[in-house]
């Protein structure tokens, strides 16, 4: 017989002491996951707690139920097992609301914009190859920059060289947009070093390059991918023992990232040969112009449109995710035909998370072991 | 002609006996190179190899040559990047083949007698003849490559590779035996091609893991458990071919499904005549003169069972 939750058998105890409920939140922490189910859990006084997060499919914000005569709040919602959401927890007093990361949760999951709590379902696990590995020869990260004529400023970046850089060899070339947030939130440099070290993925340089005005060069803007193409790519090449194929070239981003990198390669043709796409915000109408993204979507949903209209093979081959819990899930999964039927090699991926950057670390294994396989099957110790 | 074929020497070390079993005295010449950047670190195989090591250095060797030779460093870019044009074509038409191979199998009764006589059994050894024509293909191409490399980088009139072949011919002039260790299989192949190296036939040979493979006449690479799954075992490179009639497959174990017998009785019936044995920790292969895998040697057969001589007899 399956067993209640613990909810809902602490609720048919009836008149709880406040020691009671104490002693309950000292055992399970929030949320609780039994199962198919998390129950989030807040202790306090207010008018009404919610859950919030960007789930596609739950209720946004979720209600939490004050369990009588306590000041406990409590929630429950399906948690597919493998799930891994972020949220956070709002409460109303009077007309004062509050928004903040689950006091009961210590999981915190950081991004440019804050950190959020996360609730990870059962069977996720943090991927054991995005953690430090002492026995990882660590690559090296270097500043560079340089001028760019297209976008009127000085490009700073960060270099990736992986451990035993040897000039004499050749390496493929990974060009990363919000390359420093790649760094900072899906843990990246450690990514890398644990892969090269584990030959899983071929030693790589890699450029980390920053956005400048993010919202107006990363959704199809010109001097961006001319910046890429025409004065990133040779700086690299003159600067860095670099494979000459197109396919050893590799344009990355998650978000307006992807799009940043899929309107570059469309824009020059044959430069890049490989994608690494993730959740990108490939936003498009099939009537009419009311995409609901707001202005700043206006120049993806054009180039989109267009592209749709007439697809060509710009690349030959693209690595894209999507989290299944966020609302890109369904441009995503529409792009995968559209870039298969212009001639692309698309290998496509979803999985149970959202629009994050732990996300997006977490594909970062399949990703790269895809597009630039390490050694592995050539090695035989 | 006596070569040794050893499993993998990391948790069960065979390279002493084996050695000793060669009852000789002299140096030994040792080509490591698959270890790339780690060529250095031999302690632990001068201890297993009695101390009597020397080793030849190739790898090293072939990132002077391509410091102090640009034209070679240019024609080996150039060939990287053929070859993996090459490779990624080769795999192309060979998943579409395996796939239609794995296809045609299941449509094979299951009751041997009829399975013989089916049109689907006939089916499979026609699509098995165009899987061996694409790894023929593969292998012709890669010959090409080869030539080409050999010609745009000046191999046979480079003066730094002259010089680096001289001393390497007289760093083994008086070694009694070879000792090939495993690595990457890539770069051995490489080096062996580059300074063309030859063991003189009556000079006895000890190899494991990718060292073994590089004694065979064709070198299959392979990996089930990679990050990306299964993957069709594929043909990569000719070796020096004192092991005839062989495709060796170390670590078979920890690398191939050995669960999946249609699989492997693909994989058998796949690279026939030539048997494919599989060396595994404590292995030893001793291989004289004649050529004749001894009884130990683990073979898998065309119907995927994995059986040795002795298990047969």
């Amino acid at each position: 017989m399956r067993r209640k939750l613990a909810i809902n058998r602490l609720r048919e105890r009836g008149d709880l002491s406040g020691e009671l409920v104490t002693q309950f939140v000292d055992k399970y922490r929030s949320p609780i996951i039994e199962g198919q189910n998390a129950t989030f859990l807040f202790r306090g006084d207010a008018d009404e707690v919610f859950v919030r997060h960007r789930v596609v499919g739950l209720p946004d914000p979720l209600p939490m139920k004050q369990l009588a005569g306590t000041d406990l709040w409590a929630a429950t919602c399906d948690l597919p097992a493998g799930s891994r959401v972020e949220y956070q927890l709002e409460t109303r007093r009077g007309e004062h609301y509050e928004r903040f990361n689950d006091p009961l949760n210590p999981r915190v999951a950081h991004s440019p914009m804050g950190s959020s709590s996360v609730c990870a379902g059962e069977g996720y696990h943090v991927p054991s190859w995005a953690l430090p590995d002492p026995e990882a020869r660590p690559g090296e990260l270097t500043e560079h920059r340089i001028r760019s004529k297209a976008l009127r400023r000085d490009q700073g970046m960060l270099i990736y060289t992986p451990a035993r850089f040897n000039r004499v060899l050749r390496y493929p070339l990974l060009v990363v947009h919000d390359g420093p947030e790649y760094v900072q939130f899906a843990a990246m440099k450690t990514v890398l070093d644990n892969l090269i070290h584990r030959l899983d993925i071929a030693p790589m340089i890699v450029a980390f390059v920053p956005p400048g005005d993010r919202l107006r060069e990363y959704p199809n803007y010109a001097p961006h991918a001319r910046f890429m193409a025409r004065e990133l790519l040779p700086d690299l090449e003159s600067r860095y023992p670099l494979m000459e194929s197109p396919v050893s070239r590799c344009l990355m981003g998650s978000s307006f990232g992807g799009v940043a990198s899929v309107s570059t390669a469309y824009r020059y043709p044959g430069v890049f040969g490989s994608l690494l796409i993730q959740s990108a915000s490939l936003v498009f109408t099939d009537i009419g112009q009311d995409h609901g993204g707001g202005p700043y979507f206006d120049p993806v949903v054009k180039f989109v449109n267009r592209y749709r209209a007439k697809p060509t093979r710009f690349t030959d081959r693209m690595y894209m995710s999507c989290g299944i819990y966020e609302p890109l899930i369904t441009p995503n999964r529409s792009m995968v035909s559209v870039f298969r039927e212009a001639g692309i090699t698309v290998k496509y991926e979803e999985n149970r998370d959202g629009h994050n950057w732990d996300n997006w670390r977490d594909r970062l294994q399949s990703a790269l072991t895809w597009l630039y396989p390490g050694p592995q099957k050539y090695v035989y110790e | 002609m006596r070569t040794i074929l050893l499993g993998p020497q990391r948790f069960t070390v065979r390279a002493t006996s084996a050695l000793r079993s060669l009852d000789t005295t002299g140096p030994l010449a040792v080509v490591n190179a698959g270890w790339e950047e780690r060529e250095d670190d031999i302690a632990e195989l001068d201890a297993a190899l009695d101390h009597r090591m020397r080793g030849l250095r190739l790898y090293h060797r072939l990132t002077d040559v391509l410091t102090k030779d640009r034209e070679f460093a240019r024609a080996a870019s150039r060939f990287r990047d053929r070859h993996d044009e090459l490779t990624g074509l080769y795999r192309i038409r060979l998943d579409h083949a395996m796939t239609g191979l794995y296809a045609v199998q299941r449509q094979i009764p299951s009751h041997p007698a009829r399975a013989r006589h089916s049109a689907a059994f006939r089916a499979l050894q026609d699509a098995m003849g165009g899987v061996r024509a694409i790894d023929e293909w593969y292998l012709a191409e890669l010959e090409l490559l080869y030539q080409e490399l050999e010609v745009e980088g000046g191999v046979n009139t480079s003066e730094v590779v002259a010089w680096h072949r001289a001393e390497i011919r007289t760093l083994q002039n008086d070694c009694v035996a070879w000792v090939f260790p495993g690595g990457n299989i890539r770069t051995l192949t490489s080096v062996l091609r580059l300074f063309a190296v030859t063991v003189p036939p009556e000079v006895p040979v000890i190899a494991w893991s990718a060292g073994a493979m590089a004694m065979t006449e064709r070198i299959a690479i392979f990996h089930d458990y990679g990050p990306q799954g299964a993957r069709e075992t594929e043909l990569f490179d000719t070796g020096l071919g004192r092991v005839r009639q062989v495709v060796a497959f170390p670590h078979a174990r920890r690398r191939l499904k050995m669960d999946e017998v249609d699989r492997l009785g693909l994989l058998a019936l796949r690279f026939e005549p030539a048997e494919c044995v599989l060396l595994d920790d404590g292995m030893v292969l001793d291989i004289g003169p004649d050529g004749i895998l001894p009884a130990a040697a683990r073979r898998v057969g065309a119907d995927g069972l994995v059986r040795s001589g002795e298990e047969s007899a």
